[in-house]
């Protein structure tokens, strides 16, 4: 299975399984088209892909582009009817293979040089960044993209999103936390210093290039995108610093990042479902260049009440990131699960209960990583469990789950500025609290005489009447089962 | 008239006829509608006081029900002229080519 190599092939695979829908009539940058985006994720319709920009003729859109399981399948090239915990065992498999390293190719070959703008002409009004949302603090060219940026120690590339709001025509500005791969390198190593801080903002990158560089792994981003895509990633040199970029992305965005000024960020909608971090003077982005394909699609993620694709594909990596990390430790677990609905805030961790303490020790895992500052919730529940399935999972929270014993608090965590509960302060300093509910029965508990027995239709009764019940259940006058 | 737009904490941040140091966006029609300058300027509730227009949204962008009028009195310059495209970008370019 091949990945996509751009986006283009990817919304022709979409629209053969009828994941994407064109949009001919001329759409607003101002609002309309964040709206319809948003409409998209809260009905979870096909994506948009919309071809007159008011303003902006030649350049297109294209919405929610993997805000669903299927569009997701889709990018791995896969069944769209695939189902989850296949798509997962899918990604496991290839991002547990050996790193495919990106080839450079050279300009001329790569679709991202058709148009290059520099110096005073690389103005960022000449591209379509959309408001999104009503009330947002300016217009968000990066919603669905990567900021590439080197670690000028080790040289190690790291792509990741981080969200940029247009403040002029020349800059930008965005929420980095210090935490983040991005915010340890600019803090420690180029802030310091008073040295300006190279990047390149990727805008509409290959499908499952947005993936990996979503993905909290400690793969490097161009070889994770070469694992999932089942080859090599094909890489060009930038205008004007020593970075590489997708040829075959539609928009890159070339500067640096100030080690001395600040700008406003956000308001701005977000992945939580709130406007939640409060406007700030933050992270400044000095453009030089600008290239981007013919006909170019910028890529607009909507984040909101779920689901969009922030919601979806962290909590799909995160999850399977921390089912590789509970593994590489030795613990015995079934598998991990982080529902999209959460806002990518709870882990639902299956594991055979073979000691005392494990929910803790996974919970003190879990939040102790590297992905521990994404979410605040672990819900450990034993193999009998169906991760999957949450009106399974809710009942053992609620049955199982002793109020004064087993729900663990974890304080004075690593949080983010983006947690809704949290307090201005906490907001500020990236603080937060972490919670472990620990829904396995007791191990000291006598199986026979103290564990309750589940009351259900497949536990209680004989295989043969289960078979019988089955066998006559449309005879019985059931409207049949799908 | 010209329409801008601000974000405050409180109204309170805009004491009128007073000389502030803002950054306000343009609520002009067309390519260059909210970018920001960030601007001398002194406001007044007073709608005929100033030649423009500010309207005003708090933290989490709601809409103040109260309009101002502003008058720019001058802009500032927010990137320091050592970062502008110069000399060392036009040799790295040549270099890369």
């Amino acid at each position: 299975m091949k990945g996509h190599k751009d986006n283009r092939e990817f919304i022709a695979a979409l629209e053969k399984t009828g994941d994407a829908v064109r949009i001919r009539q001329e759409v607003d940058w101002d609002m309309e088209a964040g709206a319809i985006v948003r409409r998209v994720c809260e009905t979870k319709a096909p994506a948009p892909v919309m071809e007159k920009i008011k303003d902006y003729p030649g350049f297109r859109f294209m919405g929610a582009p993997l805000a669903s399981y299927r569009r997701l399948a889709v990018s791995l090239g896969m069944d769209p009817r695939t189902r989850l915990p296949q798509i997962a065992e899918e990604y496991l498999k290839r991002t547990n293979s050996a790193p495919i390293a990106p080839v450079l190719v050279k300009k001329k070959d790569a679709p991202v040089k058709q148009n290059i703008l520099l110096g005073d002409d690389a103005d960022l009004c000449k591209l379509p960044a959309p408001l999104v949302h009503e009330g947002d603090g300016g217009r968000y060219i990066g919603t669905w993209h990567a900021v590439i940026t080197k670690d000028p120690e080790t040289e190690s590339v790291n792509w990741g999103m981080y969200r940029q709001m247009m403040f002029d025509s020349k800059t930008m500005s965005g929420a980095v936390f210090p935490f983040s791969d991005l915010g340890k390198i600019f803090y420690e190593k180029y802030a310091p210093r008073g040295v300006a801080m190279p990047f390149a903002t990727v805008i509409g990158p290959p499908p499952l290039a947005a993936v990996a560089a979503c993905a909290p792994s400690p793969i490097p981003e161009p070889e994770l995108t070469g694992m999932l895509m089942g080859e090599p990633i094909e890489l060009v040199k930038c205008e004007t610093c020593d970075l590489e970029v997708p040829a075959h992305a539609e928009i890159v965005i070339e500067g640096v990042i100030l080690p001395d000024v600040r700008v406003e960020e956000g308001p701005f909608g977000e992945y939580t479902g709130y406007r939640t971090s409060p406007r700030e003077n933050r992270i400044t982005f000095y453009v030089k260049a600008i290239t981007y394909r013919n006909d170019p699609i910028m890529t607009i993620s909507n984040m909101g009440v779920p689901t969009d694709e922030g919601q979806l594909l962290r909590s799909f990596s995160l999850g399977l990131e921390l089912d590789k990390l509970l593994r590489s430790q030795g613990i015995p677990i079934t598998g991990v699960y982080m529902p999209p609905d959460s806002t990518h805030h709870v882990m639902i961790v299956g594991v055979k209960p073979r000691y005392s303490g494990i929910a803790q020790q996974i919970g003190q895992l879990a939040f102790g990583s590297k992905l521990g500052p994404w979410f605040h919730m672990v819900i450990v529940v034993d193999d009998t469990i169906d991760i999957y399935n949450w009106n399974e999972v809710f009942h053992a929270l609620c049955t199982r789950c002793h109020p004064a014993n087993d729900i663990h608090i974890h304080k004075n965590s690593v949080g983010t500025a983006l947690n809704p509960y949290a307090s201005a302060h906490e907001r500020r300093y990236s603080m937060g609290s972490k919670v472990v509910f620990d829904c396995l029965w007791p191990p000291d508990w006598d199986p026979v005489n103290e564990v309750p027995t589940l009351v259900s239709f497949r536990t209680v009764y004989p295989k043969e009447i289960q078979e019988k019940v089955l066998a006559n259940w449309s005879a019985y006058g059931f409207p049949a089962e799908t | 008239m010209n329409l801008w737009e601000v974000y405050v904490n409180s109204l309170a941040d805009l004491p009128q006829d007073v000389e502030l140091t803002l950054s306000i966006r343009t609520l002009n029609e067309g390519k260059y509608k909210y970018t920001y300058s960030r601007v001398a300027a002194k406001v007044s509730p007073d709608l005929d006081r100033y030649p423009d227009r500010l309207q005003v949204r708090f933290g989490r962008g709601q809409l103040s029900d109260k309009k101002f009028s502003i008058e720019i009195l001058g802009e500032k310059q927010i990137v320091p002229e050592k970062y502008a495209w110069g000399e060392a970008d036009i040799e790295f370019l040549a270099r890369s080519m």
